[in-house]
């Protein structure tokens, strides 16, 4: 044996207690749950083999095709909206402002707070008797009448995605802090001797500086809120009327019928587009680790 | 007033313990292997001294037949989810507390023990079990025996303000679904509603299954093997249900209430009706005395076609792969001694399944709740009935058909026929799975 190839199978041996890791805690989960969405089986049972059954039978249901729009909805709609709160709240910041220390920290709250503590506080400011949004509406005299915020289909959906904006949008905000940190300082004042004025210096110097950060951020906030299930399920439970049911709440449905192979065929149906998601945010991710 | 309450529950809870303690050391075991440890899963209830009894009382009866013991209370809304990951990776306990649609389904799958001489022994010991959860307990066509041993029955009772429709003259429960209207329609003033009945998609929104049953409807067919949900007494019930939406009579939100939302609009005076089974008794009598003072419990009201009011056993079951098959079996039968489960009645929110469990000092008519859980027992309709009770109908139930039904017609304002269709649709897809 060579001494290059005892160097090389030395490397090996020290890489393969983490590879044998990353399969075990990764790979087998990940492929065992694509198995058994080809299954039948349920609690206690090893199941079958059914090809794609629970697919179709996934398919036709109308619950299924609220989900995919609904998923698609709350990634799409949050993602804009905390780009807009996130980058605005982070423009601001990083001004030399008095107290902007404090005001980052306290930006943070949301974030730092347990999903369950915040969307039940949501849920609690939501309630159409004594809830603080009505409240605040009969007091201030905007409105005298009760809102069902979370119990009608036309304000439903807007109320879920306002409480995940409020918990998501600080991961925003901090991200494209740190990348506005980034941009060199020299740029702006070679823009400025330049002639541009702000929103020539936003559009020249400040967007392509932090343009990977939020595309990366993106990404990244996108297969999480695709993910997410305790904003859903701690507000609406996918209702009403399936108006805000998500693929990890029909996911979660499936469980509790205690057809394992049905609930693995949800979450599988995520996995392409999801798939895609984190390719696109590695491979990003590596480039501006590279640069 | 709350002190002397509250000193009397302890004084109670305690003296089960001590009683517990006592009894358990006069169950000596047979022939027990020592240096083991049995694990039991208990599900956990809306009372926390139940609760403690459980886990005291398994421990003691451990500590006394020189048995280690490990109590774990499992929330049962996660029962499904805790038993799947312990079934796939061989982790299930010892014994655990187990409700009728997992106890059907792990029987058929052999995950328990079959134990039918020891239900015949505690049955024979008092006096026989009630019919309702004998029968709807039976795995034996699943499993080769009974692999349950039941030891409580809950269901929904109607809980109302006597304080509110006694002076609107309704001194009397409602008798049918429509009368309940009526009464409630009388002291319905927002923000006091008259019907505090979940439409959301939570387990507690699937009585409508039963008020659907009550005016004829049936989920499928007598073999249990065709949906039949469109139906002109689903239309009847749908009108009812309507009706009863447009006149304002369900308070705000109750269309995504998670498990609570019943409890809380009873608890927070917002409801003068509520179905339930005995949870918001136990947190008003022990947080608002004076609420549960105006608080009366009667059996669900009557549809045309007759009263449908399901039982849901509970049971204890053995894990087939248990080392601890005699430990296990002696827990059981110790766990269904009358002096223990009077104790645990008595703070728990179950009515009997044993007949000479009625005559215990629990159901002596003194607690309202386990009065009506009492006649529950002895009355109440089995589970799905008039439909079989199959793994279809668990399976339509937990996708909440019915309610979703509901939330068509009154948050969606489709028609009646195109919320029937959806339904029918999705029920058929379901039984044709088993079929």
């Amino acid at each position: 044996m060579t001494a290059a190839l005892r160097l090389r199978l030395f490397a090996y041996m020290l890489v393969a207690p983490v590879v044998l890791l990353i399969l075990g805690l990764v790979a087998y989960p990940f492929l065992f749950a694509i198995w058994v969405s080809f299954t039948d089986q349920v609690i206690g049972s090893v199941g079958r083999f059914i090809g794609f059954d629970n697919f179709i039978y996934l398919s036709k249901s109308a619950t299924f095709g609220a989900a995919i729009w609904n998923t698609i909805t709350i990634v799409l709609v949050s993602d804009v909206l905390k780009l807009g709160i996130g980058l605005g709240l982070a423009l601001l910041v990083h001004q030399a402002l008095p107290g902007r220390g404090l005001f980052r920290s306290v930006l943070m709250l949301p974030w730092a707070m347990p999903a369950f503590v915040a969307f039940l506080t949501w849920r609690v400011l939501y309630q159409p008797l004594g809830g603080g949004i009505n409240l605040i509406l009969n007091q201030t005299g905007l409105y005298s009448g009760t809102i069902d915020w979370l119990g009608q289909r036309q304000t439903a959906m807007s109320s879920v995605i306002i409480a995940s904006v409020w918990r998501g949008f600080p991961f925003w905000f901090v991200s494209i802090l740190a990348a506005l940190q980034t941009v060199p300082r020299e740029l702006y004042e070679a823009a400025t001797v330049d002639g541009a004025n702000r929103w020539q210096r936003f559009w020249s110097v400040t967007v392509p500086g932090i343009r990977q950060v939020v595309i990366v951020t993106t990404l990244l906030s996108s297969i999480w809120t695709a993910n997410a299930f305790e904003h859903v399920w701690l507000l609406t439970q996918g209702g009403p009327s399936d108006a805000t049911m998500v693929f990890p709440v029909l996911a979660y449905y499936g469980m509790q019928t205690q057809r394992i192979g049905e609930a693995a065929a949800v979450s599988v149906y995520m996995l392409p587009v999801l798939g895609i998601l984190v390719i696109l945010a590695t491979s990003l991710m590596m480039r501006r680790e590279e640069q | 007033m709350n002190e002397t309450k509250w000193s009397r529950r302890k004084l109670l809870g305690t003296a089960a313990s001590g009683l517990a303690l006592a009894a358990a050391t006069s169950f000596p075991m047979p022939a027990i292997a020592q240096g083991k440890k049995l694990t039991y899963w208990g599900g956990l209830i809306f009372s926390d001294d139940a609760n403690k009894l459980l886990v005291d009382t398994i421990n003691a009866w451990g500590a006394a037949n020189g048995v280690a013991t490990e109590v774990v209370m499992i929330n049962q809304n996660e029962t499904t989810q805790k038993v799947s990951a312990a079934v796939a990776s061989n982790t299930m306990p010892d014994a655990l507390d187990v409700g009728l649609d997992l106890l059907m389904l792990l029987s058929r799958q052999g995950v328990f023990s079959t134990i039918d001489d020891l239900y015949t022994k505690v049955g024979d010991a008092q006096g026989g079990w009630f019919e309702g959860p004998a029968k709807a307990t039976d795995t034996s066509a699943v499993a080769g025996g009974r692999t349950g041993l039941p030891f409580g029955v809950n269901g929904n009772l109607l809980l109302r303000r006597k304080d509110l429709l006694e002076p609107a003259g309704f001194a009397e429960p409602p008798a049918t679904w429509d009368e309940l209207v009526a009464q409630a329609t009388a002291v319905n003033k927002p923000p006091v509603f008259g019907l505090g009945l979940a439409l959301s998609n939570v387990g507690d929104a699937n009585l409508q299954i039963s008020v659907l049953q009550s005016y004829g409807g049936r989920i499928a067919d007598d073999a249990g093997k065709v949906c039949t949900i469109k139906s002109e007494a689903t239309r009847t019930w749908l009108t009812w249900l309507k009706s009863a939406w447009d006149k304002g009579l369900f308070p705000p939100g109750n269309t995504t209430w998670d498990g609570a939302g019943d409890n809380q609009a009873y608890l927070s005076g917002q409801a003068a009706f509520i179905a339930n089974t005995g949870s918001v008794g136990i947190a008003a009598r022990k947080d608002d005395p004076e609420l549960f003072a105006a608080s009366l419990f009667s059996p669900l009201p009557a549809g045309p076609m007759g009263r449908i009011s399901p039982i849901t056993p509970q049971s204890r079951a053995i894990t087939k792969a248990s080392g601890n098959q005699d430990e296990a079996r002696a827990l059981l039968e110790y766990l269904a001694n009358p002096d223990f489960m009077n104790a645990y009645f008595s703070v728990a929110i179950y009515g009997p399944v044993l007949k000479a469990q009625e005559s215990v000092a629990a159901f002596n008519g003194d607690n309202a709740i386990l009065a009506g859980l009492l006649g529950l027992a002895k009355a109440g309709t089995a589970p799905g009935a008039p439909d079989v009770y199959n793994a279809a109908f668990a399976d339509f139930s937990a996708n909440f058909v019915v309610p979703k039904m509901a939330q068509r017609v009154v948050v969606d304002g489709w028609d009646f026929d195109r919320a029937m269709d959806e339904a029918q649709a999705t029920g058929d897809a379901i039984y044709a799975k088993y079929a």
